[in-house]
């Protein structure tokens, strides 16, 4: 198990390491009109000064290993055109909690919707639940979100007779936003628990579950949803922690003053320096959540062996 | 398909029928006789006209809702390539503007003709200098009452009054825009008005203007007559010179909607479609290579697990805004991520199937390796691959959505189902809403219908729903 831990970490940190370089290989291609509050104004010599003194016109190596240097001491540098001169890891602090609670709240009603709702689908094939939630699962995954998000906001801010615009401080603001965040996730379990179920009912203990006589509902509560939630687990902390991010688009659609939405903001003031560093927790985001979904599997689902996998071939 | 085969089994059912003709007539004779081996019999006992891609298609035609879908997609797909040959059509980026007040044609509500009113014969009409070939520039203004003008009215009606001024006979309207100054019997003819407003005096009643600006009629239909005009017959009155109607409105720069959805489905598919084959080729090649060949696994797992891990979304915003927006720097960004999961599929599929007996025993033929990877495996795949292929589409038109949202996608210059979205936005809770509702309709149809058609496509290929 530890051997397994280990194995999975250090995977992990190697993807991350290539990951952020890539990014920072990337962001150096951008226009350098990105690193300057006040481009227009300057002469060539005071860009040159001033590439310099970012040490930008350094050979690419000597600023990738500065950035990790700084990495490590926890600065990811500073704004160059949003917040002049402040620095991105207080800015981000500043915007994270509200896509936190918001992502929370979000999850929360995915899982407290899109179980249920899977399970019912499972358990009623090709009844009401299974055609309406079956309906909805194509709805949901082939209109793009983009497109359903704007007629949810407009319809559903004059229905709930509030503004269209996000505000801390009146939690009827807070509802369209989290309904929206969550539809994706919600029609995610949703679909793939119903799959896992079916495929579970059709197993043989379902079989001596019934031959012994337990009931339906036992057999699908104790024996099949427990058996089928397992995979599903790998899934959660990926999409909590993209939930957590906020929402890029939803947050820029009700103005919410948090990640998802600054990176938005960023890109239409063309701020280089915070552009890579929220592109790049985004990124960590993502090997974080496998990592965790990876870690929980082997801490609940016994079935899985620590020793050297068999060869698949 | 059934008629296909039809002909390829007709020969065989044929003697079939024959020789279960022949047998029953054998049996009547002798019921009890013992069936020796017959080498005939024993063949058609293993006769089986199981086709692969038969079963395929007969288990995708069963399901309605699919089947009715493909044949809107196809038509909509047909329809979206054959729209600017049509008679009638704007091109997409052309403003539009009217030929006599150069005014845009803007937010024109969507309307099946573009004829604004019809005239009938006999109708005086007022000529405005401007005229072509066909058409003449006209309304039927005689001329406009300067506020607080007294003029009297000589008939009254609840929608137009008829009124005389310095000599003039003719209508003027009779509503809260006008605010006639009425006595307290106003049908009681005639007596003296006025309004608070300029108001515009017709020679029928009726507004033969489009708000103001003139309307366009057929010359065929009028005659000339003093210094203006009478129509001969029945004569329509269009909004601008020609036909061509506005099916879908216009937008506020005076543009055809109809013509910017058209082509903006154009430019939406043509991403799409590149990218889902842009993806299923380098899914397929780096799929295959990763599968078949032992020591490449290690380093494609690795490049796997480093792309895997970057939201598509990250990688798709990061080009898009380090390169110049356009329709190649999407396409670029979409398939950098998307040939992924193909390549996976892939890879997982071949592993399984690569050291089967059947390719074993091929091997040891001595066939060769591409002859195995295209006869042998490849084959296995094509309904998952066609899948695929499907489902990228819709979601190639909704990042092309996404990142036009953001303000990293196409420029206006270029149409796209993502840019009028974008456009419409904005207006969804006023009168001019169309602007959303038409792009959107289109790209639902569109996206519903690849995601529909490729799953029910993906249960047909499989063998286990052909029984």
């Amino acid at each position: 198990m530890a051997r397994y831990v280990f194995k999975r970490l250090l995977s992990a940190v190697v993807t991350l390491i290539v990951i952020l370089t890539i990014v920072f290989v990337l962001v150096r291609q951008m226009p350098i009109e990105g690193y300057f509050d006040n481009f227009d104004k300057l002469d060539e010599t005071m860009i040159t000064a001033k590439l310099n003194q970012m040490g930008l016109n350094d050979p690419m190596h000597v600023q990738l290993l500065r950035f990790f240097r700084q990495l490590l001491r926890g600065d990811l540098g500073t704004s160059a055109r949003y917040r002049v001169g402040a620095p991105i890891g207080d800015i981000i602090v500043q915007k994270a909690p509200l896509s936190i609670e918001l992502g929370v709240l979000s999850m929360a009603l995915a899982m407290l919707l899109g179980i249920p709702l899977g399970a019912a689908m499972a358990r009623a094939k090709s009844k009401f639940w299974d055609k309406f939630g079956t309906a909805f699962i194509v709805f949901v995954n082939a209109v793009p979100a983009a497109v359903y998000y704007i007629y949810l906001q407009s319809y559903g801010s004059s229905l709930l007779k509030t503004s269209m615009l996000f505000s801390r401080d009146d939690w009827r603001t807070w509802i369209l936003p989290v309904v929206s965040m969550s539809l994706g996730n919600i029609a995610y379990y949703a679909m793939w628990l119903r799959r896992y179920m079916v495929d579970e009912m059709n197993k043989d203990y379902v079989k001596l579950a019934r031959a012994k006589g337990l009931s339906n509902v036992k057999i699908t509560m104790g024996h099949v949803f427990r058996n089928a939630f397992v995979p599903m687990i790998q899934y959660i902390p990926t999409s909590l922690m993209f939930t957590v991010c906020g929402s890029i688009y939803i947050e820029s659609l009700y103005s919410v003053p948090g990640m998802g939405g600054l990176l938005v903001d960023v890109i239409n003031r063309q701020d280089n320096p915070m552009v890579q560093a929220i592109v790049m927790i985004y990124s960590c985001v993502g090997i974080i959540g496998l990592l965790l979904g990876d870690l929980l599997m082997a801490v609940i689902d016994p079935r899985i062996t620590f020793a050297k996998k068999e060869d698949m071939r | 398909m059934g008629m296909l085969r039809k002909i390829k089994t007709a020969p065989l059912e044929d003697r079939m029928q024959q020789e279960l003709a022949a047998r029953r007539k054998a049996a009547e004779s002798d019921p009890f006789g013992f069936a020796a081996f017959d080498h005939a019999s024993a063949e058609m006992g293993g006769y089986s006209d199981y086709s692969y891609w038969g079963s395929t298609l007969r288990a995708f035609f069963q399901n309605r809702v699919a089947v009715m879908l493909l044949a809107v997609l196809l038509i909509l797909l047909v329809f979206t390539i054959i729209q600017p040959l049509l008679p009638y059509q704007y091109p997409a980026n052309m403003i539009i503007n009217h030929p006599t007040t150069g005014v845009q044609m803007s937010n024109i509500p969507p309307a099946a003709t573009t004829v604004k009113a019809v005239a009938p014969a006999g109708t005086r009409l007022i000529v405005t200098p401007w005229e072509d070939d066909q058409w003449m520039a006209v309304s039927n203004v005689l001329t406009t009452i300067k506020a607080r003008t007294e003029f009297t009215v000589v008939e009254y009606g609840d929608a137009y009054c008829r009124v005389e001024l310095d000599g003039q006979t003719g209508y003027v309207k009779n509503d809260f825009s006008t605010k006639l100054k009425l006595p307290e019997n106003p049908a009681e003819v005639p007596y003296s008005s006025r309004s608070n407003f300029p108001i515009q005096l017709y020679t029928a009643p009726d507004d033969y203007t489009n708000n103001g600006a003139p309307l366009f009629a057929s010359r065929d239909a009028l005659r000339a007559e003093g210094d203006g005009a009478v129509t001969t017959q029945e004569c329509a009155l269009r909004i601008l010179p020609g036909k061509a109607p506005f099916l879908f409105g216009t937008n506020n720069l005076g543009q055809d909607l109809w013509a910017l959805v058209w082509r903006g489905t154009r430019t939406s598919l043509f991403i799409g479609f590149t990218v889902a084959v842009i993806e299923a080729l380098i899914g397929i090649v780096i799929g295959v290579l990763w599968g078949y060949i032992r020591s490449l696994d290690r380093l494609l797992t690795a490049v796997y697990n480093v792309v895997d891990n970057i939201p598509t979304t990250i990688v798709l915003i990061l080009i898009a805004y380090i390169m110049r927006p356009g329709v190649r720097t999407l396409i670029f960004a979409m398939c950098l991520t998307g040939w992924v999961g193909m390549a996976r599929f892939i890879r997982n599929q071949i592993i399984i199937i690569r050291d089967r007996d059947y390719n074993l025993a091929s091997r040891c033929l001595g066939t060769n390796t591409t002859r195995i990877i295209l006869r042998n495996l490849l084959p296995y795949l094509v309904s998952v691959i066609m899948l695929r292929m499907a489902l990228a589409v819709p979601g190639a038109i909704g990042s092309e959505v996404f990142i036009t949202y953001i303000g990293l996608g196409l420029p206006v210059s270029i149409p796209s189902l993502g840019n009028l979205i974008n456009a419409g936005r904005k207006l969804i809770s006023t009168s001019q809403s169309y602007q959303l509702v038409f792009p959107t309709i289109v790209l639902s149809i569109i996206t519903i219908s690849f995601y529909m058609i490729g799953n029910a496509f993906a249960d047909a290929a499989d063998p286990k729903n052909h029984v």
